[in-house]
């Protein structure tokens, strides 16, 4: 025992002391949240308008197109149209325009298509817009655009022509002013979603949430049973690996440095936890009286736990098989190869996080939250999204951790043989072989 | 400990790998307080017979009895092991490195900082104590490995090739650390394939070759037992005396003398005379005893 505490304390130790885990704590959530802010920041920044001519030959639709595009870029009216391509990101900055009527009455179609092809090349324009006189019936314009890989400005410049075009049609079908107001009333479609504790709001902010947590322990599991790999080849290539054995059980040690590392990991998650916790609290609270609303759903402490507890289960699981890996190979990098396919099951398991997240009471989102090698993942996506009964979260545990202890006791027969084994890299046959032996 | 007390004692071991056997029928016995040499070339089994010592590996058959007890990881604390192939941590310091070999030991408390000052001291590596072993030379780090398997003082030290890489000077210093511990009455096996060296410092050796033993006894005795039938031989000319088979049975040339093994029967004196008929100026002319080495080749031979 006091041997077992041994290799704990010196894989803790060695580890929160180092560089790599100060760096990888600060900088995973720093990531993260980039992640989440560059594109408001690129979204936000802003674009001069675009300078557009309109030969409005109708003479009429000029006016109703310059207050459909005031109104858009004012952020109202926006969800009533359906052909809208900016649904979830931010206006601001996109598809602004400065419109400009030129009198198409005054001269002959191709004077007036000379002067503002000469004023486009002169760059004194950005576009124009000519409503041919029967536009309004069969809603055919020509927009000349300097600028063709401008899709968002000329789809915008569309969905407006459709709104204008509409309320054009109405006036002429007399619907009087209020039934049109009430036509275009938009709707308000707010995600609620309903739990334990009652409703909740925002389910924008709880994909995100969703999201996180998935990725975290996704990259959790994945980074530190890279560790494990890393740390036993180095006790292999080293050739530490026969002095240790001379003074420990292999098993001992195999299980000192999986339990030494998980508390390196719990270090760092209830870091990571505290200051999303703290940032939900405090942070929240800064950007808003900064004028930056930011929604975080709550987190119950059961989630917390449960995440805890999958993590647990995903980290020994895998960490136990690049514990494996690892004594079988002889440099990190071989090992990264025999890993693939451990890394490749939970990946898939991280990818489908999607439609899991989608339908979380779908069979397959049952399936892959039981079957061990992707309940760590799914099965947390599933509790976030739509907490499943609790029998179902307990038999994915007890599945999953027998599932563990059926791995460690293959890994630890592998493992004191192949730790012994210098040269080469063992083929699996061999390693089967070593798990047979004595 | 006693002179006669037995520290190891293995009794018809056997060590099989698939096919192939590392180890076959073998039987020793390793006194209290004396340096034991485990000779043999690279592949007689000698690494494997460590392994199984110190409770690495088990024997396929046969019994292994430690300071009289079968061996159990318990016993593993009273065993120092400086593996052939070994290594440190790279980014650990010297002292961490020492005060956690030392924890897998069992040894505790402040017991680990004396030590670990006593022995840095010893090897005169006190000042690279909070360096990182990678910021190490190679012949430092060797050091600092024979002092992870000497730091919680065992009664039982392996040695397996301490010396190779080392540096003519290191040598010495950890020859005279070996000299030392045997002296304080520890018992030490010693395994290499370096006749030479093992000539120096063992008391009692056991000769492998091909996974058996070939010889086992106190090196003084065996020495003894092949008599003074060795002469080493420096002269000019007379080369075709020194290949008659008559006379010599086998002679090694080395740069500037030659090392003469008599035939049976063949005099010493009937030697010198032929050279000195045969017109050779003699420089030197020494019976001396055989080495360890042509012990080894002529016990080799005779086994199969």
């Amino acid at each position: 025992m006091t041997k077992f505490l041994a290799v704990v304390k010196r894989e803790y130790i060695q580890r929160v002391r180092a560089k790599m885990f100060i760096v990888s704590t600060i900088l995973l959530p720093a990531v993260m949240s980039l992640f989440g802010i560059v594109p408001a920041i690129i979204f936000s920044i802003e674009t001069p308008p675009m300078r557009v001519a309109v030969v409005d030959q109708t003479g009429k639709m000029y006016a109703e197109l310059k207050r459909s595009l005031d109104g858009d870029s004012s952020g109202q009216g926006a969800q009533s149209d359906n052909t809208s391509i900016s649904s979830g990101l931010p206006r601001r900055g996109l598809g602004t325009f400065r419109l400009e009527e030129v009198n198409a009455n005054s001269q002959s179609l191709e004077v007036i298509r000379a002067t503002l092809d000469q004023r486009l090349r002169a760059r004194e324009l950005d576009g124009y817009l000519i409503l041919p006189p029967d536009f309004v019936s069969n809603g055919k314009a020509e927009f000349f655009n300097r600028n063709a890989g401008d899709i968002v400005s000329s789809r915008a410049l569309q969905s407006a022509l459709n709104r204008a075009t509409r309320e054009q049609r109405l006036i002429e079908a007399k619907v009087d002013n209020k039934t049109r107001q009430e036509l275009f009333k938009p709707v308000n479609l707010e995600g609620v979603s309903l739990s334990a504790g009652g409703q909740e709001r925002d389910s924008g902010g709880r994909f995100a949430l969703v999201f996180g947590m998935g990725f975290v322990m996704y990259l959790a599991i994945l980074m530190y049973g890279q560790i494990i790999l890393g740390s036993v080849v180095e006790e292999k290539e080293t050739r530490i690996a026969e002095i240790l054995f001379s003074s420990v059980k292999p098993f001992t040690l195999m299980m000192g440095k999986l339990v030494g590392v998980s508390f390196v990991a719990l270090t760092q998650l209830a870091i990571w936890g505290l200051a999303f916790s703290a940032f939900a609290l405090y942070g929240v609270g800064v950007l808003a009286s900064r004028g930056m609303s930011l929604r975080i759903p709550g987190v119950p402490l059961s989630h917390y736990l449960y995440f805890g507890l999958f993590f647990l289960l995903g980290y020994f699981m895998y960490a136990t098989l690049y514990a494996l890996v690892g004594s079988m190979v002889t440099t990190a990098q071989e090992g990264g190869q025999l890993a693939m396919p451990i890394i490749l099951i939970l990946a898939v398991s991280f990818y489908l996080f999607l439609p899991v997240s989608r339908s979380p009471d779908s069979p397959l989102a049952f399936w892959v939250s039981i079957f061990p090698f992707s309940a760590p993942v799914a099965m947390v996506i599933r509790i976030i999204t739509q907490t499943p009964p609790f029998w179902q979260i307990a038999l994915s545990l007890v599945i999953g951790f027998s599932t563990v202890l059926v791995i460690m006791y293959a890994a630890s027969r592998i493992y004191r043989v192949g730790m012994l084994m210098y040269g080469k890299r063992a083929s699996i046959p061999e390693a089967i072989r070593w798990a047979r032996q004595a | 400990m006693a002179a006669n007390e037995i520290t190891v004692k293995l009794e018809g071991v056997t060590k099989s790998f698939g096919e192939f056997t590392a180890v076959r029928e073998l039987s020793l016995t390793v006194r209290a307080g004396r340096v034991f040499g485990l000779l043999g070339p690279n592949g007689a089994g000698k690494t494997t017979t460590i392994r199984m010592i110190v409770n690495i590996t088990a024997p396929d058959s046969g019994r292994i009895l430690l300071f009289g007890q079968k061996i159990d990881s318990k016993l593993q604390d009273r065993i120092g092991y400086l593996p052939e192939e070994r290594g440190l941590y790279r980014r650990m310091r010297v002292s961490d490195q020492l005060r956690f070999f030392a924890e897998l030991k069992n040894v505790r408390g402040k017991l680990i900082e004396s030590r670990i000052d006593e022995w840095l001291a010893r090897v005169k590596l006190s000042e690279w104590k909070n360096k990182r072993s990678m910021e190490l030379s190679k012949g430092m780090q060797q050091k600092i490995q024979f002092v992870t398997s000497v730091i919680h003082d065992p009664d039982l030290l392996i040695l397996d090739e301490p010396f190779s890489g080392l540096d003519p000077i290191n040598v010495e210093l950890l020859k005279e650390v070996v000299l030392d511990l045997k002296r304080a009455g520890k018992t030490i096996i010693f395994s290499t394939h370096q006749m030479e060296v093992a000539e120096k410092i063992c008391d009692d050796i056991c000769l492998l070759n091909r996974s058996q033993k070939i010889f086992e006894g106190s090196l003084r005795e065996i020495k003894s037992s092949f008599g003074r039938n060795s002469i080493a031989v420096r002269c000019e000319g007379g080369d075709g005396v020194l290949d008659d088979p008559a006379l010599v049975s086998k002679v090694v040339r080395h740069a500037d003398e030659a090392q003469a093994l008599l035939a049976a029967g063949a005099n010493a004196q009937v030697l010198l005379k032929r050279l000195i008929d045969s017109g050779a100026i003699i420089g030197k002319f020494e019976m001396v005893e055989p080495s360890l080495n042509d012990i080894f080749i002529t016990k080799v031979t005779e086994a199969t």
